[in-house]
């Protein structure tokens, strides 16, 4: 269980940086996971749904069904106030444990 | 109803939608990961598997979004679909369970419905609890047993006059009127009260149209009018809003009416009845003053004032009685003012009754409560590696848990639901059963109310029940029941336990239920078998009292003598008499006071004036002397008849010969006694009554009683055609223009015996086959749990005497346990009901030896399937299922 915990805390951690900087659909999304994990990180698409409509049901995030090309519909999401507030709070506790982690690892 | 149902198909129809646009949107990830791949130079079949892969599967995605938007609502769905296609699938547990909560939900229900609308609503009046009711009960009789809590004009208007602590004091007294309008056929009863014009004032209930009477209706002349209860607004006016003025024809006067009272006003003393209308309370003036006219009619009914507390009040009350006593020595004297709420006074007399029937539909319901818990014990077991295989999926403790409540509930709301049809259905002929003058018993119904606490009930049931596996199974090791299948494993232990135990509760109930069955029915029995001292089989009586206008010319005697001839010579008539002053067993009786030269002075007794052949149609005994003939005429000698108590108790048994002054019908010489009869009813004490001969005085209302030949139900029309003749129409009181066997009034004295015996019988035969099916079910599994071992015993050699012996010795355990736990609590109980029980000992050893035998009896038939299984084990089998 705290293993998926964690992933799944890292996974809306990334989106929720990604939204913030701009409204986007889950492909565009999975595509900013997907160059970024060419930086080591390595997010699955299969999580990345459950995991937008998680955030959405928590109040994070939240969607509307827009017009795309081709007379297609694509779900666009947008950062809520909250999201901002939690990408804060979850930015620092995770610079937090990241610095406390690098301290020990150095220690030896 | 409709609302949640509508509900519940737009949240269907949101999330169908939110499927939908899911669908999309994972269809415009898709196409898009297919256009990279793509101009990543993958090939487009590869290009569509690389996407559909990382994505990982579109279903499984799809799913697993869901499950994060549904979370518990969906998952309920889901399960309550899955339970009831898993019910369906076991019929036998499913129809078991329902139908053992439906048999003791309709109970509950019904009863409940009779207990909440005597007993346990309150009044329905503004502020109820500053309502008091004022008795005058003797200081020897301070609880009486009855429901008559009755006070005299003559004080009711002395305490009027004299209180300083009730806001209001108002009386009411029972009285009927009879409505006949021009171009009707038949007159119609209505039942009603005199009421003091304050009464709705203190009730705190004003009319819905008009007023209430004021107090210039309380003088003579101008009492003519009246207020009409809803009901009789809306069938005989047809809710007409110009009925205020507008006549309501009575026989004798027509009464204006001033006022219509909303539809949910009660009066104080509705029973199965409900007051029609009512009408100023003018009395006579001997009722005015304090002579020698003894009357207690009134209910008295007050409102405290503000500030008074029901002590001062009485207080108050008893040094206006001692000022009374010492006004009117032989008035007040030995009374008491009683004050006490009105709820209290209404419900009185019938509140154990009302309690005691509470308790006994709660046993039922308690058993039918184990019955179930042990089932679903039962089938939990049964579940175990459903749930066992379910939790190593990974479902949560949790989730688990609702899979087993949802079942619970799916049953116990669809018994609760069936049960409630039920009671809905038999709710009817149970008011019809009750007695007539249970208090507020025509609002028993199965409303809202009952039905919340119904519902309440079984659903907390259901909740219960649920838990009962989810303690049981859902915490176990669930790779100890995924390996050890078969194998009896801790949880298995326990669960035999527990389920011994619930068998011992159910056994200890239903003996409880059983000993209260044995004890009202054998009251029943011994109050229906008493010897009243006389015979009311086969006798129909007809109430003969002709309405007088002061201008009318009085009918006189003639009409009645000529009707008793006519009715006598109706075929299928065998005896036929009069009787001027009041029926046996119908309650109404008027004293005389009389004096003997030589013996008592100044005292009274109950006074019958008769046709001569009254004795032999009621089949009274004549013990000595003779009884009246047609010799006596009123110009004959002057004579009396008295029975045994009265001849022992004024003359010393001596009786015959001696005279007596009545005040009323002069000096009467002892021609005869008579046999005692229990004229107020089998549980009433006899008492000293005489008998004179109607045609020596001038009564002209009297009841017509008529011995029938055994089954001749044609003589009722005939007698009603003889009646018509005789009296031109109009000239009689409907009141009984139905002819009334005697027998009905017997069976009103002993109905509220009646419904404890059907109901406590209805509720001990119920426990007891739920009991029996709760005993043949852990029995039944026992065996079968032990097929291997007794298959090694009777490979070892022993007998199948042996086999059955230990099955029922083991059926012993149980029974004993619970019966000697059940006995116990019934021998506790039954000294709460002693009041009302008749000429029944609670601890009557003989009731509790019939129970013992009969649940042993019961225990034994449930064991014999369980028992002959085990005795038919083949050890070959049995070891090689292994």
């Amino acid at each position: 269980m705290a293993k998926t915990d964690l992933l799944q805390g890292t996974l809306d951690l990334l989106i929720l940086r990604i939204l913030a900087l701009a409204p986007n659909h889950g492909w565009g999304i999975s595509n900013r996971i997907r160059q970024m994990s060419k930086d080591g990180l390595n997010a699955s698409q299969g999580s990345l749904y459950p995991a937008l409509h998680r955030l959405e049901v928590n109040g994070d995030v939240r969607s509307e069904m827009t017009a795309s090309e081709n007379n297609r519909r694509a779900r666009v999401y947008t950062i809520t106030a909250a999201g901002r507030r939690r990408l804060d709070a979850e930015t620092r506790s995770w610079e937090q444990f990241a610095l406390s982690m690098k301290r020990v690892l150095q220690r030896e | 109803m409709a609302v949640r149902l509508m509900t519940r198909l737009l949240g269907l129809l949101r999330r169908s939608r939110a499927a939908a646009e899911l669908d999309e949107e994972l269809q415009f990830h898709v196409e898009h990961e297919i256009a990279a791949n793509v101009a990543r130079g993958m090939s487009p079949g590869e290009a569509r598997r690389a996407a559909l892969r990382d994505l990982g599967g579109l279903a499984q995605t799809r799913e697993a979004v869901l499950d994060v938007r549904s979370v518990w609502i969906d998952g309920l769905w889901r399960d309550a679909r899955h339970t009831v296609r898993a019910l369906i699938a076991a019929p036998s547990f499913s129809v078991v369970v329902v139908a053992v909560l439906m048999l003791s939900v309709a109970a509950s229900a019904s009863v409940f419905s009779i207990v909440d609308a005597v007993v346990l609503r309150p009044l329905p009046y503004p502020h109820p609890d500053r309502l008091v009711g004022i008795s005058e009960p003797t200081q020897e009789n301070l609880r009486p047993t009855g429901r008559d809590l009755l006070v005299s004009p003559q004080e009711f208007f002395d305490w009027r006059d004299r209180q300083d602590v009730f806001a209001g004091l108002a009386a009411s007294a029972w009285t009927e009127i009879t409505v006949k309008a021009a171009g009707e056929d038949f007159p119609e009863r209505l039942p009603a009260r005199w009421v003091t014009a304050n009464y709705f004032d203190v009730l705190g209930r004003m009319p819905l149209l008009g007023r209430p009477f004021t107090a210039e209706n309380e003088v003579q002349g101008r009492n003519h009018v009246a207020v009409i209860s809803h009901r009789l607004w809306q069938h005989r006016f047809n809710g007409d809003r110009d009925v205020i003025g507008k006549p309501l024809p009575g026989q004798l006067a027509a009464f204006d009416i001033v006022g219509v009272m909303p539809a949910d006003f009660r009066d104080p003393d509705d029973t199965a009845e409900a007051v029609q209308v009512w009408i100023p309370f003018v009395p006579e003036r001997d009722a005015r003053v304090r002579g020698n006219d003894f009357g207690y009619y009134l209910r008295a009914v007050a409102r405290l004032r503000d500030g008074i507390s029901h002590d001062h009040a009485q207080s108050r009350m008893n040094s206006i009685m001692a000022d009374l006593a010492v006004d009117y020595p032989r008035w007040v004297k030995g009374r008491v003012a009683r004050v006490e709420s009105l709820h209290a006074s209404v419900t009185r007399g019938v509140r154990t009754w009302m309690l005691m029937l509470l308790g006994a539909v709660t046993c039922v319901l308690l058993i039918a409560t184990v019955n179930l818990a042990n089932l679903m014990l039962a089938r939990g077991w049964a579940r175990r590696q459903e749930l066992a295989v379910r939790a190593a999926l990974g479902a949560s403790r949790a989730a688990l848990a609702r899979v087993l409540m949802v079942e619970s509930l799916i049953l116990a709301t669809t018994g609760a639901a069936l049960g409630a049809a039920v009671a809905w259905m038999s709710v009817g002929y149970l008011r019809s059963s009750l007695p007539m003058d249970l208090p507020r018993a025509a609002d028993v119904a199965i409303d809202a109310r009952v039905l919340a606490v119904t519902m309440g009930v079984s659903v907390g049931i259901g909740v219960v029940l649920g838990l009962i596996p989810v303690r049981q199974f859902v915490g176990a090791a669930t790779s100890s029941i995924l390996v050890g299948h078969q194998r009896s494993g801790s949880a298995d232990r326990t669960a035999v336990r527990l389920r011994g135990w619930l068998v011992i509760a159910e056994v200890a109930l239903a003996a409880v239920l059983l000993v209260g069955a044995a004890l009202f029915a054998t009251s029943f029995v011994r109050v229906t078998s008493i010897d009243l001292g006389l015979d009311y089989h086969n006798v129909l009586t007809l109430r003969l009292r002709p309405l007088v206008r002061p201008t009318d010319v009085n009918p006189g005697q003639a009409p009645l003598l000529r009707a008793l001839e006519r009715v006598r010579a109706i075929p299928g008539v065998e005896l036929a008499a009069l009787a001027g002053n009041g029926l046996p067993l119908r309650g109404d009786l008027r004293t005389e006071d009389f004096s003997i030269p030589g013996g008592v002075a100044d005292s009274d007794m109950a006074l019958n004036q008769v046709s001569p052949d009254y004795f032999r149609t009621l089949r009274i005994p004549v013990k000595d002397g003779r009884v009246f003939s047609d010799a006596d005429v009123d110009t004959g000698q002057q004579v009396v008849v008295l029975n045994e108590m009265a001849a022992r108790r004024f003359f010393a048994g001596n009786a015959l010969g001696r005279t007596i002054r009545w005040r009323s019908y002069g000096a009467r010489t002892v021609v005869g006694i008579v046999g005692d009869i229990r004229y107020d009813g089998p549980e009433e004490p006899t008492r000293p009554q005489a008998f004179i001969p109607i045609v020596q005085t001038t009564a002209s209302a009297a009841t017509l009683i008529v011995r029938t030949a055994p089954g001749t139900a044609s003589v009722r029309p005939l007698i009603g055609r003889v009646i018509s003749d005789e009296y031109p129409a109009g000239a009689v009181a409907p009141l009984n223009i139905e002819v009334q066997p005697l027998e009905h009034y017997f069976s009103e004295l002993v109905a509220e015996r009646r419904v404890n015996m059907r109901l406590l019988g209805l509720f001990g035969l119920l426990g007891a086959l739920v009991a029996g099916v709760g005993v043949y079910g852990v029995l039944a599994y026992l065996v079968a749990q032990r097929t291997r071992e007794i298959g090694i015993r009777v490979a070892l050699g022993a007998r199948r005497s042996m086999i059955v012996s230990s099955v029922l010795a083991l059926t012993a355990r149980y029974v004993f346990a619970g019966l000697v736990g059940g006995m116990l609590v019934a021998w506790m109980l039954s000294t709460l009901v002693r009041g009302l029980l008749f000429s029944t000992q609670p601890h009557d050893p003989v009731v509790y030896v019939v129970v013992g035998f009969t649940i042993c009896g019961l225990a034994g038939l449930a064991a014999l399937v369980p028992a002959r299984r085990a005795a038919g084990v083949d050890p070959i089998v049995a070891l090689r299922c292994e």
